[in-house]
């Protein structure tokens, strides 16, 4: 999926853009890849190969930030950009890697925006429940989402973990269900995120909202869960139907770089050959390279160093979000997450409400009425 | 046969400086290299133990851990000592390793061939769980160290010893394993760990202390997978995360090369080790995305075809011929 | 009081895991109590049993519960398959060279699956329904994976100790070189076995999604091969039903020890209830070390 979002960029650029202009020069985008196998070992000696044999300057870093840590010494040695379009964790941009950038929002913001929605439409929700893996990356989400809570006046009723590769949290579900809370957030990837939301179906836990990661934010979330998922939010990077476009950019007085996102879809079918809609994985990777291209036209030059500088100051708008890093640490700040939910099978965007093509569903159908067959479609 | 003969050290040691010479030689080597040693150590590593004794622990990721989280708390607590703390570091994984060795021997060695496996999984899975269940050494948040060590060390100095020392640490840990091994092999332990391994009650019957040599080879096993785990891993990725350094994969992988080279020799681990790693990585350079599907066939094939390892094998066919000198 | 009924319905719910994680571990205790082989790859398996399940469910809409027979016939010619392409060659080989071939056999079925049907995580959904009892709320197929799963159990039981062939894999795994004496032919017995086993493991990787409908994905085993490691020694390894027996156990423990250690302050109660579960086969093989159900060596 990723692989064919930055095919994707790489076919604008090179096709629609008429490559990277450096001066009179033009730069082709050309792709290395090679499988990491999310393998801690192997990771370091891809990144090295890449740097050196096959001479790669800019990176997009592996998919995860525990491989990201391990792969950015290397990076740094050898002078090479990194660019996170998947590592969301804060603390990979605390550790001082100057070479490393981040294109995607960071963990910290995953489910703030849930809450912020929560309190602007019912300042009554107040009771928070907290469920997710023990894992460093969900870990990260919901220490900020608990100080976003208790800064503004959410009370946490119940803030428990389980480990990963459960099967059964019922006995977790049992004790949240007694804290009778009003809204829960929690998750961590994929299958827990899918047995969590069926077992709060199972368990016929009934509260206003739910916020799970990553895993509702996929279509197969639907599939798999069918009707039960109505209603169900998550935080996504991106979403089909965002809307960032040219005129968009202009209102900020920004640029706006790379294709519309009507191209993008459209180019997407054509580099995937199905009709399968981008999850945010291909757009965050997309928009990764695109901010390379960006940078390295802005800084005429296609040394890293140079680039890295640029990257200090530019802001700028891709059919992803807006592209801005902290100088210091290369943690994105320009991006804002969107929070979608499941509305009569489709998935809906629901906030920011500048962002947001449907209403908030709210409060949503209780796992009864679901089995009714009533939808969340406002 | 000699009895003591060091010989078979030397297509060891030239292996060990052919591959030296590729990653300082060729631009882009060394961190494959570094990879494929690391592969070779852990063979080694644990080829003392289920090599001479036939014991499998298939905990044996633990003493990994272990040692990984004891360069972490040295780095993480006594960083103001500066590259000290690394020694530090080495000492304490050692010794918790060696620890923990001693109260798993006490209680798991009495257990006899696939209990003793799988008891050793428990220990393993429950100490994970223990840590992140108790939140101990940042629960499953694990230590991040890059910083601290940039910060302390120096930006320098810090990818100097992520990036290269590390590495060079690994190799010394494969040469001393090699030296240890033969060093066992060639002494009476050696023999009473064969015998053991043949036959456990007759072994114990001819009167060889069959539990003393058992623990020895266990703590000898496990003190060197803890370095492995320091250096590998703490010192090499700056980081420790529990569900990470406790995978039983690593176990199985360990399983997987010894059993390739062939279990008891000195040369298997390395051979072992050699072509699982340098299989890993270029299949995922050449076929990335459907590396593991040819890799898994080729080590079907190359089990059936060597059912005692390739080393193993050439040992049976050469027993007359010179080559005999030079394996053990 | 809420103690009391977090606990009962906590053992409930354990009871329910448990049976899904015994009928989970027979396949491995079955191949490893005759051919002394551990099947390292035996979470592949599992898989493929969770991803026929969603297959036939999403393309024919048929229900878990009709696809057990199905899932059990292509277990068995997986089986068969394995045993004649790879195991059959290793029989006489060092007992640990299967363990490598198993390694590579299950690798190989993972990837194979992820050319087949993706790396995405899956599932689907078949409701039948919702039993509200006391503190108890649970979905009727959970129950159904429960009376299942015992069925399996007994059935297996019961062929093992009534017909020919069920007594003769007995008398491989007690005694192999008796076994012989007596004219059975071991080989046979080694290739039924193990297509047996693998059949028993797909089998129960369908009402593993009777019981976690979700979440399927071709890497879903691992999880599932750690459990069964240690659940078919808690067993004594060469039995089936102690397998199962212990299984139930292992859920029994997992769950059930929820409820005290959720009233620990500063701890993560559900992380513990693991190292519990595993601190508990310890204690067991230590005071006996051949497993709860186990007979001699």
């Amino acid at each position: 999926m990723a692989l064919w979002g930055m095919q994707v960029a790489k076919k604008w650029i090179n096709e629609k853009h008429g490559g990277i202009k450096v001066g009179d020069k033009i730069y082709k985008v050309e792709i290395k890849y090679y499988d990491d196998q999310s393998n801690k070992e192997v990771v370091k000696s891809l990144v090295e190969k890449l740097a050196v044999q096959d001479g790669v300057k800019f990176m997009l870093a592996p998919y995860s930030s525990g491989l990201t840590l391990a792969a950015a010494p290397i990076a740094e040695k050898y002078g090479v950009l990194m660019n996170s379009h998947g590592g969301a964790s804060d603390y990979i941009f605390e550790q001082g890697y100057y070479y490393v950038v981040q294109t995607l929002s960071p963990a910290s913001k995953y489910q703030t925006g849930f809450l912020e929605m929560i309190k602007n439409i019912d300042p009554n929700a107040k009771k928070v429940a907290m469920v997710y893996e023990d894992t460093e990356f969900s870990r990260s989400v919901f220490k900020a989402a608990r100080e976003y809570a208790e800064k503004n006046g959410f009370e946490i009723v119940f803030d428990k973990t389980y480990p990963k590769g459960v099967q059964d949290l019922s006995p977790l579900l049992n004790e949240l269900k007694a804290s009778n809370p009003d809204i829960i957030i929690g998750g961590g990837h994929f299958a827990d995120g899918q047995l969590l939301a069926s077992q709060l179906a199972e368990l016929k836990i009934n509260v206003k909202a739910i916020s799970i990661l990553v895993a509702p934010a996929l279509p197969k979330f639907y599939d798999a869960l069918g009707t039960k998922a109505e209603g169900i939010s998550a935080p996504a990077q991106w979403e089909t139907g965002v809307s960032y476009s040219p005129d968009a950019a202009k209102k900020l007085g920004v640029d706006y770089f790379g294709p519309t996102q009507e191209e993008f879809l459209q180019m997407f079918k054509e580099v995937s050959k199905s009709d399968e809609l981008p999850s945010y994985h291909a757009a965050e990777a997309a928009a990764a390279v695109l901010s390379y291209a960006y940078a390295i036209e802005k800084a005429k030059s296609i040394k890293p160093e140079d680039v890295r500088e640029v990257m200090n100051n530019v802001e700028f708008m891709t059919f992803f979000g807006m592209w801005k890093i902290d100088p210091d640490t290369g943690k994105q700040i320009g991006h804002d997450m969107v929070i979608i939910q499941w509305q009569g099978g489709e998935k809906k965007i629901i906030w920011p409400p500048e962002a947001a093509n449907s209403e908030p569903y709210y409060p949503i159908p209780t796992w009864e009425e679901k089995e009714q067959g009533k939808l969340a479609k406002p | 046969m000699k009895i003591r003969s060091y010989k078979p050290l030397l297509p060891l040691f030239l292996i060990y400086a052919l591959l030296i010479l590729i990653a300082v030689a060729v631009p882009g080597m060394w961190q494959p290299v570094a990879f494929f040693m690391f592969y070779v150590a852990l063979g080694q590593a644990f080829n003392i133990f289920m090599g001479l004794t036939g014991y499998v622990d298939f905990g044996y990721v633990a003493f990994l851990g272990l040692g990984a989280y004891g360069m972490a708390i040295a780095i993480k607590y006594f960083s103001s000592l500066g590259l000290i703390s690394i020694l530090l570091g080495i000492l304490l994984a050692v010794v918790m390793s060696i620890l923990l060795s001693l109260a798993v021997g006490a209680v798991a060695l009495r257990l006899r061939g696939a209990y003793f496996a799988i008891a050793t999984i428990g220990v393993n899975e429950g100490f994970r769980y223990l840590i992140e269940g108790v939140r101990l050494w940042g629960g499953s948040e694990g230590i991040v160290l890059s910083g601290l060590m940039r910060r302390t060390f120096g930006r320098e100095t810090a990818n100097l010893l992520s990036t290269f020392f590390s590495d060079i640490l690994i190799i010394a840990i494969a040469i001393l394993a090699a030296m240890t091994t033969i060093w066992i092999l060639n002494r009476k332990m050696g023999y009473a760990l064969l015998a053991l391994r043949e036959d456990e009650d007759a072994a114990r019957v001819m009167g060889i202390n069959v539990t003393k040599y058992k623990i020895m080879a266990f703590i000898t096993s496990a003190s060197f997978a803890g370095l492995i785990g320091a250096v590998a891993w703490t010192l090499k990725l700056t980081y420790v995360f529990p569900e990470d350094v406790f995978n039983i994969h690593y176990t199985v992988e360990a399983i997987v090369i010894v059993m390739l080279g062939g279990a008891g020799t000195l040369l298997g681990p390395v051979v072992g080790g050699l072509i699982y790693g340098v299989l890993k990585y270029y299949l995922s350079v050449v076929f990335p995305g459907i590396q593991l599907l040819i890799l898994a066939p080729m080590l079907i094939l190359t089990i059936i075809a060597f059912p005692e390892g390739i080393v193993g094998f050439i040992k049976k066919k050469g027993k007359k011929s010179r080559i005999s000198y030079y394996l053990r | 009081m809420v103690f009391a009924e977090n606990l009962i319905s906590n053992l409930f719910y354990g009871a329910l895991l448990g049976s899904i994680y015994g009928v989970a571990t027979m396949g491995l205790s079955l191949i490893f109590g005759v051919l002394r082989i551990v099947n390292v790859g035996h979470g592949a398996f599992i898989m493929i049993g969770a991803f026929t399940a969603f297959w036939m469910f999403t393309l024919y809409s048929l229900p878990p519960v009709a696809v057990i027979p199905i899932a059990l016939v292509f277990g068995l010619a997986i089986g068969f398959i394995a045993f004649q392409a790879v195991i059959r060659r290793l029989v006489d080989a060092p007992e640990l060279s299967t363990l490598l071939a198993t390694f590579g056999i299950g690798i190989f079925i993972e990837e194979l699956a992820k050319l087949v049907w993706g790396a995405d995580y899956v599932g689907f959904s078949w409701d039948i329904g919702t039993l509200y009892l006391g503190p108890i709320t649970v979905s009727y197929s959970k129950i159904l994976a429960f009376f299942c799963s015992v069925l399996v159990a007994a059935l297996l039981y019961l062929w093992f100790t009534k017909t020919k062939l069920g007594n003769a894999i007995r008398a491989v795994v007690q005694d192999r070189e008796g076994a012989v004496v007596c004219g059975i032919n071991v080989n046979r017995i080694f290739a039924l076995s193990f297509s047996i086993g693998i059949g028993l493991t797909v089998l129960s990787g369908v009402l593993v999604t009777l019981f976690v409908p979700v979440g399927i994905n071709v890497y879903m085993g691992g999880d599932y091969t750690l459990k069964a490691f240690v659940i078919s020694v808690l067993g004594g390894l060469d039995s089936p039903w102690g397998a199962f027996i212990a299984g139930f156990l292992f859920g029994l423990f997992e769950n059930g020890s929820y409820a005290i250690l959720g009233l620990i302050p500063g701890v993560e109660p559900f992380a513990l209830t693991r190292f519990v579960a595993f601190a508990f086969l310890l204690i067991i093989l230590l005071v006996k070390p051949t497993g709860l159900l186990g007979g001699g060596e």
